[in-house]
C-alpha cells in the first residue's frame, strides 16, 4: 500500500516539478520580450503569459494537494483510485490547455476577466471552448482530491475534530491531534470553497460559450473568479506549511502539536483567506465599499497568525535545536522568509490607500512572485528532497543558492518596475513613451530576465540533485551529527 | 511620495526579516533543551506591536480612500471617458475636443468601457502614477482628483484587455 501511494505522489510531485520548470522557461521569455531582448507578437506574448500564468498556479496547487494527501495518507485511508483519476483529469486538462494555449492563441490573462475572452478575440473560438473544459476538467480533479482528503481525514478523526475546535474551546483531547491534520483540513476545506467558486463561474463562462447571447455581470464574476484564484494560490503556501509542521520536527527533534493558540491561528487563516480576495477589487469603485474595507481588515488580520504562529513557531522549532542545515531544513527556513517578505510586499499593496498607485502595476507581479518563487517553492522542493531521500546535500544546497540569487535578484525587478509605475501584463513597455517609463520597463526587464535564467539553472540544478541522490540519504533525516 | 514610503517600509522590513532570520538560524546549530522558550517570550511582544501597528495602520489609511475623495466638493469638470479595445474616448462634458481641464480645482472622471474591462490610470509627464480606477461594462465609476500643477498628463491602460493592451495611451492638458 505505502508502494503505490508513494508512486502515486511520485506521479503528482513531477508533473508539478516538470510542469513549473517549463513555466519558468516561459516566464523567462516574456521578461525578455519586455525587455525587447526577443521579439514575440503580442498575441504569443499574452498567450504564453495566460498559460504561464495558469500552468503556474495550476502545477503549484496540484503539487500542494499532492503533499498533503501523501501526509494525509501516514494516518489516514485515502483513496488512490481517486487520485489517479484526478491525476488523470489534471494531465488531460493541462494537456489541452497547453494546445489551447501555445496553438491556439488563447491569451486573455490567467483570471480570464469576463467578457474579456467572449469579445473580439485575438484566438480562435475553439481555443476559449477547449480552455474552459481543460479548466473545468483541472477544476474537479482539485474537487475529488481535496474531498478524498477530507473524507479520509474525517473518518479517521472525526469531521468534528478537523479544525480543533476543541481546543479552541480550552479542552485538551485524549488522542491529541497532529498538527498536519488541523492544515491539511484547512487547506482542503478552503481550497473546496475556492475550487467551487471557480466551477461555478467556469460553468458559465462555459455557457456564454455556447449561447453568446447570455449576458453576465462583469462584476459579480470578477468576484467569484478572485474568489477561486486568490484562495487557490493562498492553499499553496498552507500545503507547504503542512510539509513543513510535519517534515521539520524529524530534523529538530522537537515535536510541533496543536495548542490552543495554533488552532485559533488555523481557524482565523481560514476566513480570512476567504475574504482577502476583495483586496483584487479595491479599484472597483462600483463594488459595494464595506467590502473594500473587509478586503483590507482580512489582508491585514491574516498577516497576525500566519507570523505569529507558523513563522514563530518555525523559529522556535530550529531555535537553539541543534539542527544541521542540511537542503530540508533550509529549504524550508529560506522558503518560510520568502514567504514573509512577500507577506510584507502584500500587505503594504492591501492596503487600499497605497493600492491607488500599486494596483495593477508591477509591484503586484513582485509580491506574488515573491511568495512563490522564493517562499512556497522552497518549501516545496525541501519536501521533495526528502521525499525522495536525496543524499545529493551539496549539489541541492548550491543549487538553493543560485537559486537565492537569481530570484530575489528577478524579483527586485518586479518591485523597482512597480514603484516606477510601470503597468503589469503588458507585451512591450514602448508606448509608455513619457517620463523615461518605457527606457525604465525595458532595462528593469532584462535584468529581471537574466537573473530569472540564474533562477533557471539553480532550479534545474535542483532536479538533476534530486535524480542523482535519490533514495541514498541515511533514514529519517537528521538526528544532530556529532561529527559535524 | 506615499509610492517611496511603501517601497521604504516594504525594504527596511524585508531587512529586518533577513537579519532576525540570520541570527535564528546560527543560533540554531547548538543544541539547548527548552532553548527555545525565549522565542514564545518575543511572540507575545511581538503579536501586541503587530496588531496595535496593522490597527493603526488600518484606521489611519482608510481615511484616505479614493472613494470618498472630494465627494464633498463640486468638481469644476466632469470628464467622460469610455475604454474601447483599444483606444481612450474622453470628452469634457461641454467642451468636446482634446480635453484640457483647469488646474487646482476638482476634476471627475466618469470611466467606463464599451466592450471589456479596462483600466484608467493617470500618470504626470514624470511618468508617476496619480490615480486610477476600472472601467468595468456596465459599471461607472467616478474617479476625482486635483491636478496641482499645469502642462501634460497622460492615460495608460491599468487592465489587460487584450492583444492591443499595450498601446492603449491618451493624454490630457492641465491649463
Ligand atoms: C523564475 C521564474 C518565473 C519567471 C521568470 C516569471 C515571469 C513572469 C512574467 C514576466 C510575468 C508577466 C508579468 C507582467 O505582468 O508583466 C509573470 C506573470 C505571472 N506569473 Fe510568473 N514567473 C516565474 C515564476 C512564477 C511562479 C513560481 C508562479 C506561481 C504561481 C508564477 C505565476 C504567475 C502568474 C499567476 C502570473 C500572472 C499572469 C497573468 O497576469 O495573467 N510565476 N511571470
Ligand atoms: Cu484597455
Amino acid at each position: 500500500m505505502e508502494k503505490s501511494i508513494r508512486k502515486a505522489t511520485i506521479a503528482w510531485l513531477l508533473t508539478a516539478f516538470l510542469v513549473f520548470l517549463v513555466m519558468v522557461t516561459l516566464g523567462i521569455t516574456m521578461r525578455l520580450a519586455q525587455g525587447a531582448q526577443v521579439s514575440l507578437s503580442p498575441t504569443t506574448f499574452y498567450a504564453i503569459m495566460t498559460m504561464h500564468g495558469l500552468g503556474m498556479a495550476g502545477a503549484l496547487f496540484s503539487g500542494g494537494l499532492a503533499v498533503i494527501w501523501y501526509i494525509t495518507s501516514h494516518s489516514c485511508k485515502v483513496s488512490l483510485g481517486v487520485s489517479w483519476a484526478a491525476w488523470g483529469l489534471f494531465v488531460v486538462g493541462a494537456v489541452v490547455l497547453l494546445a489551447a494555449t501555445l496553438l491556439g492563441g488563447f491569451g486573455p490573462g490567467w483570471y480570464a476577466l469576463y467578457p474579456l475572452p467572449f469579445v473580439r478575440p485575438a484566438w480562435p473560438s475553439w481555443a476559449t471552448g477547449a480552455s474552459i473544459i481543460a479548466l473545468i476538467l483541472m477544476g474537479v480533479a482539485w474537487l475529488i482530491f481535496q474531498l478524498d482528503i477530507l473524507r479520509a481525514l474525517a473518518a479517521k478523526w472525526g469531521a468534528k475534530r478537523l479544525l480543533a475546535w476543541e481546543y479552541i474551546a480550552g479542552k485538551t483531547p485524549e488522542e491529541p491531534l497532529p498538527a498536519q491534520v488541523l492544515i491539511a483540513a484547512m487547506c482542503a476545506i478552503a481550497g473546496t470553497l475556492g475550487t467551487l467558486s471557480g466551477a461555478a463561474t467556469l460553468i458559465l463562462y462555459l455557457l456564454k460559450w455556447l449561447s453568446p447571447s447570455v449576458e453576465l455581470d462583469p462584476l459579480l464574476l470578477k468576484n467569484t473568479m478572485f474568489m477561486f484564484g486568490h484562495t487557490i494560490v493562498n492553499v499553496c503556501i498552507y500545503c507547504g506549511l503542512c510539509a513543513i509542521y510535519y517534515v521539520l520536527p524529524r530534523f529538530t527533534g522537537r515535536p510541533w502539536g496543536v495548542n490552543r493558540v495554533t488552532a485559533i491561528a488555523w481557524n482565523a487563516t481560514l476566513m480570512f483567506v476567504l475574504f482577502a480576495y476583495f483586496h483584487h477589487l479595491y479599484m472597483d469603485f462600483a463594488q459595494v465599499k464595506a467590502l473594500h474595507i473587509i478586503g483590507q481588515l482580512a489582508s491585514y488580520g491574516s498577516a497576525l497568525p500566519a507570523t505569529a504562529v507558523s513563522i514563530f513557531g518555525i523559529g522556535s522549532q530550529v531555535y537553539k535545536s541543534g539542527v544541521k542545515w542540511s537542503f530540508t531544513p533550509l529549504a524550508f527556513a529560506l522558503g518560510a522568509i520568502g514567504w514573509a517578505v512577500g507577506g510584507v510586499g502584500a500587505v503594504v499593496d492591501s492596503t487600499i490607500m497605497v493600492n491607488t498607485y500599486f494596483h495593477n502595476t508591477l509591484w503586484v507581479p513582485g509580491h506574488f512572485h515573491t511568495y512563490f518563487l522564493v517562499g512556497y517553492v522552497l518549501m516545496f522542493m525541501g519536501f521533495l528532497h526528502d521525499f525522495f531521500k536525496s543524499s545529493a546535500e551539496r549539489f541541492a544546497v548550491g543549487s538553493l543558492v543560485t537559486m537565492l540569487l537569481g530570484g530575489y535578484g528577478f524579483l527586485l525587478m518586479f518591485y523597482l518596475g512597480g514603484m516606477s509605475g510601470l503597468p503589469r501584463r503588458v507585451s512591450s513597455y514602448a508606448a509608455a513613451s513619457f517620463g523615461g517609463l518605457a527606457e525604465k520597463g525595458a532595462t528593469l526587464a532584462t535584468l529581471g530576465a537574466a537573473f530569472a535564467i540564474v533562477f533557471l539553472l539553480g532550479a534545474i540544478g535542483f532536479g538533476f540533485s534530486v535524480v542523482k541522490g535519490r533514495g541514498a540519504a541515511p533514514e529519517a533525516g537528521a538526528s544532530p551529527d556529532p561529527a559535524s | 511620495m506615499i509610492v517611496q514610503i511603501a517601497g521604504l517600509i516594504t525594504l527596511i522590513l524585508s531587512l529586518t526579516i533577513f537579519a532576525v532570520a540570520f541570527f535564528v538560524m546560527r543560533g540554531a546549530r547548538e543544541r539547548v533543551p527548552d532553548g527555545n522558550k525565549v522565542v514564545y517570550k518575543v511572540r507575545k511582544y511581538y503579536a501586541m506591536v503587530l496588531a496595535l501597528v496593522l490597527l493603526g495602520t488600518f484606521s489611519t489609511t482608510l481615511l484616505y480612500t479614493p472613494y470618498k475623495a472630494l465627494a464633498d466638493t463640486t468638481p469644476a469638470a466632469v470628464v467622460k471617458v469610455t475604454g474601447h479595445m483599444w483606444r481612450w474616448e474622453m470628452e469634457r462634458e461641454g467642451a468636446p475636443g482634446p480635453v484640457v481641464v483647469p488646474q487646482g480645482a476638482t476634476i471627475e472622471f466618469a470611466v467606463t468601457t464599451s466592450d471589456v474591462t479596462h483600466g484608467f490610470g493617470v500618470y504626470d509627464d514624470d511618468g508617476h502614477i496619480l490615480a486610477q480606477t476600472q472601467a468595468m461594462p456596465g459599471y461607472t465609476n467616478r474617479l476625482r482628483m486635483v491636478f496641482d500643477k499645469p502642462g501634460t498628463y497622460h492615460v495608460l491602460c491599468m487592465e489587460f484587455c487584450g492583444i492591443m493592451h499595450q498601446n492603449m495611451v491618451a493624454s490630457l492638458t492641465v491649463e
